[in-house]
């Protein structure tokens, strides 16, 4: 809910190295711990509960990287946004590192709906002359079997060069496909059909974009 | 000396196991690894990351050896099952968390025992590192593995595995350790010879020195294990940290990425009870009760919240509600952290010290449930056991956390005390029934839907150094028939009844009572596949009993055995500091249904802890000024 006395201030920062290896939640409290650390004039829900008023962008998977990721941070009193960046910098971990801050109107989207389409390179152990396009990937969540129909989620061209790869995915109100798990369900199907070696895996994922759906 | 890093070896096996932010380091607040070190040291915690991270030994050991100048000072953690079995196909041993090197390149290597079901991990973790499982089989190079923690009260089934076991508070002892095996390692000294030295550490153990006697050698010398050379001392009494009061409460700590338990800023209030519980192992070997200034404590919280960026902060002690300026520390806190969305926490509430006032203070914010622990449901046996609460108490606290909006209770009970007839097993379920109508009466009507209470019960334990160390524990099917006289005798649905599983609570009994030859047990429950043992779903029964069978060692005999007093038992050459003639006039007292008071409210008690340590108790102001607040 927009509270129009709380200032909102978006935070750019990139999940990369080793903490590329850690969960959306953990990353989330990780970077709630470094607003604490930093001192900045945060915002705190009211209730039986209180705790920091703290929204984060769409989730990344374990073991996957990003250059552009965000959370918004709200604030009781104005901090100029260079402020806000210089005090977050000193405390935070390499690997978790905000890299801009500006101010959002507090009627925006939310963070975790504003941008869902996603960029994604990933680096794979060994170069491929192309990848091959499942069409549905199956996903096993909660212990209940779901089958997606990729060509819901792909937007455009699959990009191949050497062992790099590039491709986007856009996340759905009902759901979306992680990109690591479509990765896996690509290189897989290369596999099955003998045009890869079988130790072929993916080294790393990093989101490199995150835009809105217009 | 350290010089491999793992790192890129490490990294394709985290793609494919569970969490493996349990395994990358690099978490805010610990150490750079130290480039120009000479000298290294690692402490292990035997279970995984989310369990060893928030260990207060772990973080006050790492602490204090790293102010010793170019000695690295890490971290490592047993991995999970999944990343043990990836390590073992991929050929990574055991690794430290800071600097990504194999545990077997560290000079020192000091291993916490937590608890009794730890026994099978500090195999898994040597076998892991690649460091041989036996003491007398480790050759020069091989690290000075040394040991602590509340299971060296007994140390003898963990004795062959050890090069030496430090005995008691290790904030002193473990650096000197450390800096001597330095000295002796750079003066090119031979193995034996650094171990020799060890023993001039106080309270320093080194089992290698000290021979085995059998049972009627034992009773008529007063101990099993007896030097085997001269200048060895015969009794190894704890150490205890002098300066705990005055020093600094703030411990710098690493922020875990991954949740762990204990989540939190813990400052450690005081240390110490001594309430005199007969049964509790924690009472009689953290004496004397010394405590922290409430300006101490308030200014480490700050500082460690400010540092951390936690949102909540736990004081915690093994009687935090007895601090004598308890009201003042949450006065203070309260005040301080008001509007910062952070939450302030004390662990375990004492019946007979939560009252009214304190409900408030610790009432802030979010109410999770509370626990009690009555321990025994009659009052004969709370007065065997020295439990000092009455039915009164529990329902005064209850009266009181109603009030302040609490709705869910946790009762802990024992079966299987000493004395305890069937009579006492029925008093638990009627004193739960008891207390859960009258959190109904405290409780508006519109809200008593939302009331649950839950008894928890565990199978006794006899420990060591403790006025129950001779009295044997009930067998498993016993304890079961207990368990179902109280699943029948409860009366109100929302009264609901857990406990722990007989079977771990068997092992614990045999590790925490047995001799050295409980290693051999140990070391072949292992080789059937026991690890975890602590971790119910993972505790396998079939691997103690297959290596009881091969062993030829009766585990039933060791936990169930009655002595008398006068029986000297395994651990009779390490002491608390705690007299034997306490524990046996402790034991003699709870037959007759006597109590003994506690020493930091009434007089002394004589137990024999400040003699024999050379200290005494360091209280804030006096206690019990204000009775139940």
């Amino acid at each position: 809910m927009a509270d129009p006395r709380l200032f909102r201030l978006r935070v750019t920062y990139s999940k990369s190295g080793r903490l590329a290896m850690l969960s959306h939640l953990e990353v989330a409290r990780a970077l709630e711990r470094t607003v604490r650390r930093a001192g900045l004039p945060f915002a705190v829900t009211n209730g039986f509960s209180p705790h920091m008023r703290i929204a984060f962008g769409a989730a990344l998977p374990v073991g996957v990287g990003g250059n552009a990721e965000f959370f918004d941070i709200f604030l009781t009193s104005y901090l100029a946004p260079k402020k806000a960046l210089e005090a977050l910098w000193n405390f935070s971990a390499p690997d978790l590192m905000p890299t801009a801050c500006e101010y959002v109107e507090p009627s925006a989207a939310a963070a975790s709906v504003a941008c869902p389409v996603s960029t994604y390179e990933a680096l794979l152990s060994a170069s491929v002359g192309g990848l091959e396009i499942p069409d549905t990937v199956e996903v096993v969540r909660k212990k209940k079997r779901k089958v997606l129909e990729v060509r819901e989620f792909l937007v455009g061209d699959v990009c191949v060069s050497g062992n790099s790869v590039v491709f986007t995915l856009q996340a759905k109100p009902t759901g979306s496909l992680r990109a690591d798990i479509f990765l896996d369900a690509c290189i897989d199907l290369l596999k099955t059909n003998g045009v890869a070696p079988n130790d072929l895996c993916i080294v790393s994922i990093n989101r490199i974009a995150q835009n809105s759906s217009d | 000396m350290i010089k491999t890093n793992l790192w890129q070896r490490l990294q394709p096996l985290l793609r494919q196991i569970e969490r493996p932010s349990r395994y990358i380091g690099s978490e805010w607040g610990a150490f750079e690894p130290r480039a120009n070190s000479d000298f290294a040291f690692c402490m292990v915690y035997p279970d995984t990351y989310e369990l060893g991270q928030p260990n207060q030994a772990i973080r006050i050991l790492v602490n204090a050896v790293a102010k010793l100048e170019n000695v690295a000072s890490e971290r490592a953690f047993l991995p999970a099952p999944d990343m043990a079995c990836a390590m073992r196909k991929a050929n990574i041993p055991m690794f430290s968390l800071e600097s990504c090197a194999p545990l077997h390149e560290f000079d020192v290597v000091g291993i916490t025992l937590p608890h009794e079901l730890a026994a099978t991990n500090v195999l898994e973790a040597l076998d892991l590192a690649g460091i041989p499982l036996r003491a007398a089989d480790r050759a020069e190079d091989d690290p000075i593995v040394i040991a602590g923690g509340p299971c060296a009260m007994n140390p003898e089934p963990y004795a062959p595995f050890f090069d030496a076991i430090s005995i008691g508070e290790g904030e002193e002892s473990v650096p000197e350790i450390v800096q001597t095996v330095r000295t002796l390692r750079r003066a090119g000294a031979r193995r034996k010879d650094i171990l020799r030295a060890l023993v001039d550490i106080q309270s320093t153990y080194v089992p290698s020195l000290y021979r085995q006697l059998n049972e009627q050698d034992a009773q008529k010398q007063g101990a099993w294990v007896v030097p085997a050379e001269d200048g060895v001392p015969a009794q190894i009494v704890r150490r205890v940290f002098e300066g705990f009061a005055e020093s600094d409460a703030w411990e710098p700590c690493v922020v875990p990425y991954v949740e762990a338990v204990h989540d939190r800023l813990n400052v450690e209030v005081l240390r110490g009870c001594a309430r005199g519980c007969r049964f509790c192992q924690a009472g009689m070997m953290y004496r004397p009760v010394r405590e922290r200034s409430a300006d101490n404590i308030v200014s480490a919280v700050l500082r460690g919240l400010e540092q951390t960026g936690y949102d909540e902060v736990s004081l915690t002690s093994l009687s935090t509600t007895d601090h004598s300026q308890i009201e003042e520390i949450l006065q203070r806190l309260n005040k301080a952290c008001e509007g910062r969305g952070v939450r302030i926490s004390v662990p375990s509430q004492r019946l007979d010290s939560f009252g009214v006032k304190m409900a408030d203070l610790v009432a802030g914010q979010k109410k999770g449930g509370l626990t009690f622990a009555p321990e025994a449901g009659t009052q004969r046996l709370r007065d065997i056991i020295n439990k000092n609460v009455t039915e009164d108490d529990l329902f005064c606290a209850i009266d009181a956390a109603c009030a302040a909006g609490w709705r869910r209770c946790k009762l802990y009970f024992m079966i299987g005390l000493p004395g305890e007839t069937d009579e006492d097993v029925l008093g638990i379920t009627d004193l739960a029934d008891r207390a859960y109508e009258r959190m109904k009466e405290a409780t508006p009507p519109e809200q008593r839907g939302a009331l649950a209470m839950t008894v928890s019960v565990g199978v006794f334990v006899p420990k060591a150094q403790t006025p129950f160390q001779w009295d044997g524990q009930i067998t498993c099917e016993e304890a079961l028939r207990r368990v179902g006289l109280l699943r029948h005798s409860v009366r109100h649905r929302a009264v609901r009844i857990s406990y722990h599983d007989p079977q771990a609570s068997f092992v614990e009994a045999v590790m925490s009572r047995g001799g050295r030859n409980c290693a051999d047990l140990v070391e072949a429950a292992w080789r059937h596949g026991a690890c975890f043992d602590a971790w119910t779903e993972l505790f396998n029964e079939g691997a103690w009993r297959q290596a009881a069978a091969d062993t030829g060692i009766d585990p039933e005999q060791i936990a169930a055995a009655q002595y008398e007093p006068e029986y000297v038992m395994p651990w009779a050459h390490i002491s608390a500091g705690v007299s034997t003639k306490y524990l046996q006039l402790e034991r003699k007292r709870a037959s007759k249904g006597e109590t003994t008071p506690d020493c930091t409210y009434e007089k002394c008690t004589a137990c024999g802890v400040c003699p024999a340590t050379n200290t005494q108790n360091v209280l804030a102001r006096a206690r019990g000024a204000e009775g139940v607040m």
